[in-house]
């Protein structure tokens, strides 16, 4: 079996999709010809030919708008925004748009669209291009927000997207894109949406978070069983909707919470989360949650980028201090 | 060395009728059939007579904010006239006319504007996008239609309606941009009714005229009188032959004239002169479409009246039927929201029904 | 809208000597704005259909007349409102007013008890307010609340070292086979200053060399036996928190001094909790020096996938039957219990022969 990077089976996914449906196409700046800055869509042109692989010019709202239309005539696009520092430049379209077209059309035009963008630091990359915005769309009724942690879900998660007859978001974490390899079969098989992933299951703490935070969460929980303390690590994958029963079985396990994201502290994603265990799983917390996460500032640039980005030991000091509650 | 000329451009103006409803040349072959101008004239009074009800549906407070086309019936009834019936049409939110001419239900507008979902679940035309508000959002959804129609080589065009502040909106450039570089079959028109709220043309765009912004995106830009209903059906019409025959996209600018207010909830008065608007009345469409039709005996003033009445009725029915529909369960939020319903937010349907149940 | 009273438009002389009309359509609405010359009413008369322009700019109070009415010229048609009107500022829905709502106050509360530890304080009957915390800033903690009950709630749930120590034992116990055999090594030659666990470790290297089937990996699954090359050796470390099992890496190529430096940072990480989570895995074969402590002979707990782990006693004088009587020798007690799902009694007791010899002999042999 391969073993692929997470841009690689992202290119599987795409390629299997296109494959299946001829509806299926790919449409961005710089992805047809070049592959894709970060070769995303590598190959794609070659294979499906110009019709299917479609180079744009420089335009943002107009790539979304332009899929929604397309979407709304049946097709199946798969819009790539170069970066997510790019994306915001269409939210008016997803959000007033993409996501509505159907409800409010009462099911007579859908939207079967997928936008994809690399978000996250850590590439050590100019300014603009390490925004982690996820809670400008997770807000956004109608609109899935997908982020996978892995290569394995990264393949399968993105071909739900693409096969899921609603908008999806979905956000690549560029520091993941080559950072590791794992075994894939490139066999077509989709991961769910709307559901949380216990990628390590443990009695004494839950680690929840998403995108390339998850494997500074993986490391703090090995080293967390070294002090004898097993930690619950769940993946979240689908932002919104959120299974926050996932969340809450976990924590009623555990009585300890902490959320880890890259993304601002104040009305960051986590915040949902914390206030999810606050309203429905409240008797079950030893602890105050915590939460992990990049500070209310603007991302630093390269140079100061690693103290802000989350990674283990800030992890492992709030998981610590959870722990001192019993 | 003087600068050498590399892009000189002129923009075209068509007209038909003066004024006075007149024939300023030979009119185009469609008008040569005295049923097709009558229907088009038709079209006119029944637009006018929806806009009439629905005005006073909102001030008696049956129905919501409405935005009235007083005056700019030829843009939309023209326009409709000139599609094919498989043509896709994406309007703003001004052209009632040319929904109710393809096929949408007056009861499905009053429903919108009612505050009802169903009301953009057209019975009739069910590829045309609904009413858009968010000014020009709806140009690359047009472009996006136009591209799949393309994409698949069917003989179909996209019509986008949208008005003058529109044009200053980058998703109508990104759009129009797009069109021409990937020559989408897509046939941009400008409602440009002088007004966009309260900001008149003048101070919405330097540029002479805003066909000309056609010149940017390299297709063909033209304007015409917004108040010939049988220039803006020609116009549409050529354009939207050429576009469907692969010939690439048009921008046409439709110059009419607002003689209403915005809205229901705005009141022009605080920003332009009655008199500048008096100045309008007697170039408005509907009454030079009469004008050259009862010079040419075509329409008698029995044939006014029944057409009056006729509208007038259909209206009434209409606002009856919308009156009389229940309005959906709450549930209807959520099961239109996605395909079916995530699992995380049936625990949320069940609350807000328990929530309605419980209100009453 | 404040209006004053309104003017009234009637309906005006249309010419020909024609002296009333029928209203066939109204063009404008109660509360439109209208301008001069635009069009109210379309009326019939004898004649024609005639449209009647609005004399003036207004807001339209009221039509008076309904379609399909006649009136005289003359009589009133319509009515304007006049004055100044309010500015309804919106452009588009209806902006209403809302009164001010106060906000609760606020309920102060002095104790902290984090919201699980007072759901079992309510379920057991506690009164959190007499309860002492002894968590951080002297949150109450669910101990404390079960200290407050009394002694009625037996026990305490286990965790951290304590736990993981009771779900290793349970898993070695639902799959192990354990034997045990024991000996006891003279190790009255032994110098003062020898280590035993230096002399152990040797010991165990030298066993291992001359029987490898004690220094094995077992799968069950297989099943499967994987003899090791090297010995990654767990030393068992009685910790406050518990027991702690770090793993000497290539014991078997450790002189004398090296395993006395190495086993001494081993211990220490071990008791200040330092150790990596690396340290703890990997043990091909397991001491445990609980003699140290007391005890002579134990039957031990083989974790998979080792196949062996041996215990030393406490080492005693004991009288031993020598040459020409009997003397006072130093012995040390050996107990080896193993795996007999993969070890024989043979290979297992060959083992500690060998490790028995090694510990007999006066000094250790540095020769790796």
């Amino acid at each position: 079996m391969a073993e692929v990077t997470l841009v690689e089976a992202i290119n599987r996914a795409m390629a299997r999709a296109m494959a299946e449906d001829p509806n299926v196409l790919v449409l961005g700046e710089d992805v047809g010809r070049d592959g894709g800055v970060f070769r995303a869509t590598d190959g794609l042109l070659a294979r499906f030919g110009a019709e299917r692989v479609l180079d744009t010019p420089l335009a943002e709202a107009m790539i979304a708008g332009v899929s929604i239309g397309m979407a709304a005539q049946g097709l199946r696009p798969v819009a790539e925004i170069q970066f997510m520092g790019f994306a915001y430049a269409t939210i008016d379209q997803m959000l007033n748009h993409a996501a509505r077209l159907r409800t409010r059309t009462r099911g007579r035009l859908t939207c079967p669209m997928v936008l994809r963008t690399p978000c996250g630091g850590g590439i050590h990359a100019p300014e603009h291009h390490s925004e982690s915005g996820e809670a400008c769309f997770t807000n956004i009724p109608g609109l899935r927000v997908v982020i996978p942690s892995s290569p394995q879900r990264g393949y399968g998660l993105l071909l739900a997207a693409i096969r899921d007859p609603d908008p999806v978001l979905f956000l690549e974490p560029t520091r993941l894109y080559r950072a590791f390899r794992e075994p894939l079969e490139d066999d077509g098989a989709a991961l769910p949406l709307d559901r949380c992933f216990v990628l390590r299951e443990g009695a004494d703490i839950t680690l929840v978070g998403w995108g390339a935070i998850i494997q500074d969460m993986l490391a703090a929980a090995e080293a967390l069983q070294v002090d004898g303390f097993t930690a619950e690590v769940i993946d979240v994958a689908t932002l919104a909707p959120l299974d926050a029963e996932t969340v809450l079985a976990s924590v009623a396990k555990t009585g300890r919470c902490v959320i880890c994201h890259e993304a601002p502290l104040t009305g960051g994603f986590g915040a949902e989360i914390a206030a999810r265990l606050a309203g429905e799983g409240l008797f079950s917390l030893l602890a105050p949650v915590e939460r992990v996460t990049g500070w209310d500032t603007v991302m630093p640039l390269p140079r100061l980028e690693a103290h802000y980005i989350p990674g283990k030991d800030r992890i492992l000091a709030a998981a610590r201090r959870a722990l001192q509650h019993g | 060395m003087a600068p050498s000329q590399t892009a000189p451009f002129g923009i075209p103006c068509v007209q038909y009728l003066d004024v006075d409803g007149r024939p300023l040349g030979p009119l185009p072959d469609f008008a040569s059939d005295p049923d097709a101008l009558r229907a088009l004239y038709r079209g006119m009074l029944r637009t006018r007579a929806f806009d009439a009800k629905a005005v006073t549906l909102q001030r008696t407070g049956r129905l919501g904010t409405f935005a009235s086309s007083l005056g700019q019936e030829a843009v939309a009834v023209g326009a409709a006239a000139a599609m094919q019936p498989d043509d896709v049409l994406a309007p703003s939110f001004r052209e009632q006319g040319a929904q109710l001419w393809r096929g949408v239900t007056p009861v499905e507008l009053l429903l919108y504007w009612a505050g009802d979902e169903r009301g953009s679940d057209f019975s009739g035309p069910r590829e045309d996008f609904p009413i858009c508000v968010p000014v020009a959002s709806h140009a690359p959804h047009a472009a996006g239609v136009a591209l799949a129609l393309k994409l698949r080589r069917e003989a179909r065009a996209v019509l986008c309606v949208l008005g003058d502040g529109a044009t200053s909106k980058g998703d109508f450039y990104e759009a129009l941009n797009l069109a021409g570089v990937w020559r989408l079959p897509l046939v941009v028109l400008i409602n440009n009714n002088q007004w966009a709220i309260s900001v008149p043309r003048a101070a919405q765009s330097a540029a002479e005229t805003l066909a000309q912004k056609a010149i940017a995106a390299g297709i063909r830009g033209e304007q015409v009188d917004g108040n010939d209903v049988i220039a803006v059906r020609e116009c549409v019409a050529q354009a939207l032959t050429r576009a469907r025959a692969g010939k690439g996209p048009t921008l046409i600018e439709a110059l009419t004239y607002r003689l209403g207010d915005h809205t229901t909830a705005d009141d022009a008065r605080r920003y332009r002169d009655d008199a500048e608007v008096s100045a309008r009345w007697p170039a408005e469409p509907v009454v030079r479409m009469r004008a050259y039709l009862t010079a040419r005996n075509l329409w008698s003033h029995a044939d006014e009246e029944q057409a009056l009445e006729v509208a007038a009725a259909e209206m009434d029915q209409a606002a009856d039927v919308c009156l009389a529909t229940p309005p959906q369960p709450l549930s209807s939020i959520f099961d239109y929201l996605f395909a079916a319903l995530p699992a995380p937010l049936a625990a949320q349907r069940a609350a807000a029904l328990a929530q309605e149940a419980s209100d009453g | 809208m404040t209006a004053e009273p309104a003017r009234v438009f009637n309906l005006p002389d249309l010419g020909e000597g024609l002296r009333e009309a029928e209203i066939v359509a109204w063009h404008v609405t109660e509360g439109d704005h209208v301008v001069e010359g635009q069009p109210l009413v379309s009326v019939e008369t004898d004649k024609a259909l005639v449209e009647i322009p609005s004399p003036r700019a207004g807001r339209v109070a009221k039509m008076l007349v309904p379609t399909h009415a006649r009136l005289a010229v003359g009589a009133p048609l319509l009515a304007f409102t006049e004055g100044t009107e309010a500015d309804a500022g919106a452009v588009v829905g209806e902006l209403p007013a809302t009164a001010a709502r106060a906000l609760p106050a606020a309920a102060a509360s002095k104790t902290r008890a984090a919201p699980a530890v007072r759901a079992l304080a309510r379920d057991r009957g506690v009164d959190l307010s007499i309860v002492a915390g002894t968590g951080p800033a002297g949150a109450i903690t669910r101990a404390d609340v079960e200290r407050a009950r009394g002694a009625a709630a037996p026990g305490e749930p286990l965790r951290g070292v304590r736990r993981a120590m009771a779900e290793r034992m349970s898993q070695a116990g639902a799959a192990v086979v354990p034997a045990t055999v024991t000996e006891e090594a003279d190790i009255s030659a032994w110098d003062a200053a020898q280590q035993p666990m230096v002399r152990l470790v040797r010991a165990l290297t030298a066993a291992c060399t001359a029987e490898p089937a004690l220094n094995a990996g077992f799968d069950a699954a297989g099943p499967r036996r994987t003899l090791n090359e090297r010995m990654q050796l767990g030393i068992a470390v009685d910790t406050p928190d518990g027991l702690i099992v770090p793993v000497l890496r290539d014991a078997d190529r450790l002189g004398a001094d090296a395993l006395g430096r190495a086993l001494a940072a081993l211990t220490d990480a071990a008791l200040a909790r330092t150790l990596a989570p690396a340290a703890l895995r990997g043990a091909t074969i397991t001491l445990s020096n609980f003699g140290a402590i007391g005890g002579r002979f134990a039957s031990l707990v083989v974790v998979p996938p080792q196949v062996a782990i041996l215990g030393a006693g406490r080492a005693h004088e004991q009288v031993v039957r020598v040459a020409d009587g009997f003397a006072a020798h130093r012995m040390l007690p050996l107990s080896l219990t193993f795996d007999h799902r993969a070890v024989t009694g043979g290979e297992a007791t060959r083992f500690l022969m060998a490790v028995k010899a090694a510990l007999e002999r006066p000094a250790v042999a540095d020769r790796l």
